[in-house]
């Protein structure tokens, strides 16, 4: 298995950024419309599905993050720099509450997947299909569209879960047709990759594990 | 792997879900406030450290402004005052006073000197130059081979030898002038410099660094970065300004072909003898007396009225003949 890395644009975040700091309403919702979402599927597991904690974790986030945007180094992608504050959040919100909370060790929280999802760079011995149930196999995959570069993950689905044509895409996107087709199949070869090295299976695989 | 697979993927996966509207309206609301509020605080801390960082910058140049007359070598002297016609000024160091000088005071570094917009100038460097301030000019005396021109003209003349002439260099705003043995004025204009050439060659260097020539009888605008050349013949009355700052020449023992070839050189002429036998009598003459505030055209003929010839200016040339 190849050691490709998931294409991501450090000049894009960087540029966001620079945007936000400047005072840029366009780019706040930018930056909202493509981080809360994403953000918010990666902190309601992780607090046991309460979705008001879930809230909590998620504005405290996303008001940290914003504070702290000038210091970001782009050694990582700006996403999983927003997770890694997401889940201190996430326990400061459990500490502070004294909930009685199981523990909830979350299969991408391993240090292994959580690699493999960050940097697509899993071992090639880590065999996911087959380690864990159905459910989590679901969760997993989603959560992977989530940490595919921005606008990949809602093509994909919008594509193959809703059926929409290119030109819809296109023009959700506020893109040509011609890009979106690009951009479609940057994000089939990106998902592909994602899959295969997080998972050590061909998608085929995947599917019949998901029952599909 | 093919893109039904990834296909199938995705329907057995199922959508992703959507997080709660009013949790993402509340939220968008909520964090746009604190996010215009990190906005707010970034730029009024880089407003703070903007005037924090001039006030510094304004504190070490004050001191460094302050410093400099502690560090800079004394005035010394130059040349001397050589003609003041109206009001000629001059102020020591940077908080120095104006004050009026005469003719005869010395010339020193660090020195400013101006006239005022009917005044005339001219100082005599220790080298023999002359130099010469025109109406509303303002000069500085960087060093006895160095002169900066703030504003208005400058006349150099620095003797018709060229192998001996020593150097000076006329800085300008746009930049500066040297010379190969000549006479040249040097005028600041608003957004330029012109230069003529009245005899000689000089080099003028721009402030780019590269260098440009302009012979006898050229004017050279310099604007913009660009040099535009024109022509101005060495008697043109453009050069009177020049003859009115002359300073006056001694002729008590001096011959008439001397003074002659003073005032030929003062009014870009050559001088020429009618006949052989005018040109022996002119050498046999000795002057005696004074011409003191006259200019050369006015001592021309002051000076030949006391002899048995006359001279007539003619393209160029002072004609000297037997009087009629």
């Amino acid at each position: 298995m190849g050691s490709h890395r998931v294409e991501h644009d450090p000049s894009a975040d960087r540029q966001l950024i620079r945007r936000m700091l400047a005072g840029d309403e366009r780019a706040y919702e930018a930056f909202f419309n493509d981080y809360f979402p994403r953000l918010y599927r990666f902190a309601l597991p992780r607090l046991n599905g309460d979705v008001e904690a879930t809230r909590d974790v998620v504005q405290a986030t996303l008001a940290k993050a914003m504070r702290k945007m000038a210091d970001f180094r782009g050694e990582s992608e700006l996403f999983t720099w927003v997770c890694q504050i997401c889940r201190r959040e996430a326990v400061d919100h459990i500490r502070t509450r004294h909930r009685q909370s199981r523990t909830v060790v979350l299969i991408d929280d391993l240090p292994e997947l959580r690699r493999a999802i960050e940097d697509i760079e899993a071992p090639d011995e880590f065999d996911l299909a087959r380690a864990h149930d159905r459910a989590e196999t679901g969760r997993l995959v989603r959560s992977i569209l989530d940490r595919l570069p921005s606008n990949y993950g809602d093509a994909l689905e919008w594509k193959y879960l809703e059926g929409r044509s290119v030109e819809e895409i296109g023009a959700r996107l506020g893109i040509g047709t011609t890009a979106a087709q690009s951009l479609l199949a940057r994000a089939r070869t990106a998902f592909r990759e994602a899959l295969e090295q997080a998972f050590g299976a061909e998608a085929a695989d995947i599917a019949g594990s998901l029952g599909a | 792997m093919q893109d039904h697979d990834i296909e199938k993927v995705l329907k057995a996966a199922g959508p992703r879900e959507k997080p709660p509207v009013e949790i993402e309206r509340a939220l968008r609301e909520s964090l746009r406030q604190e996010w215009r509020a990190v906005v707010a605080e970034r730029r009024d801390r880089e407003r703070r450290m903007a005037l924090a960082l001039a006030a510094g910058v304004m504190a070490a140049a004050i001191g460094a402004w302050l410093a400099v007359p502690y560090f800079t070598t004394p005035a010394q002297a130059v040349g001397t005052v050589a003609l003041a016609t109206g009001e000629l000024h001059e102020k020591s160091g940077r908080f120095g006073h104006w004050a009026r000088v005469v003719p005869g005071v010395a010339v020193k570094t660090g020195q400013t000197l101006a006239t005022e917009p009917t005044g005339r100038g001219a100082i005599t460097l220790a080298s023999g130059i002359s130099a010469r301030l025109d109406q509303a000019t303002r000069i500085r005396v960087e060093a006895a081979d160095r002169l900066i021109v703030e504003r208005g003209a400058v006349y150099v003349d620095a003797g018709a030898d060229a192998a001996a002439a020593a150097p000076l260099e006329i800085v300008t705003p746009a930049g500066s002038v040297r010379h190969l043995g000549t006479q040249y004025e040097v005028r600041v204009l608003d957004g330029g410099v012109r230069v003529r050439v009245r005899e000689g060659i000089i080099e003028w260097r721009m402030g780019s660094g590269s260098v440009t020539s302009g012979q006898a009888g050229e004017q050279l605008t310099i604007a913009g970065g660009r040099i535009e050349r024109g022509r101005v013949e060495p008697h043109d009355q453009a050069w009177d300004w020049v003859a009115a700052a002359a300073p006056g020449i001694e002729v008590e023992g001096l011959p008439l072909t001397g003074f002659l070839e003073w005032a030929a050189r003062e009014l870009g002429r050559r001088v020429e003898f009618a006949t052989p036998e005018v040109a022996r009598e002119a050498a046999s003459v000795v002057l005696h007396g004074s011409v003191a505030g006259l200019s050369p055209s006015e001592a021309l003929k002051a000076v030949l009225t006391t002899t048995r010839m006359q001279a007539s200016l003619t393209d160029g040339r002072i004609i000297v003949a037997a009087r009629q």
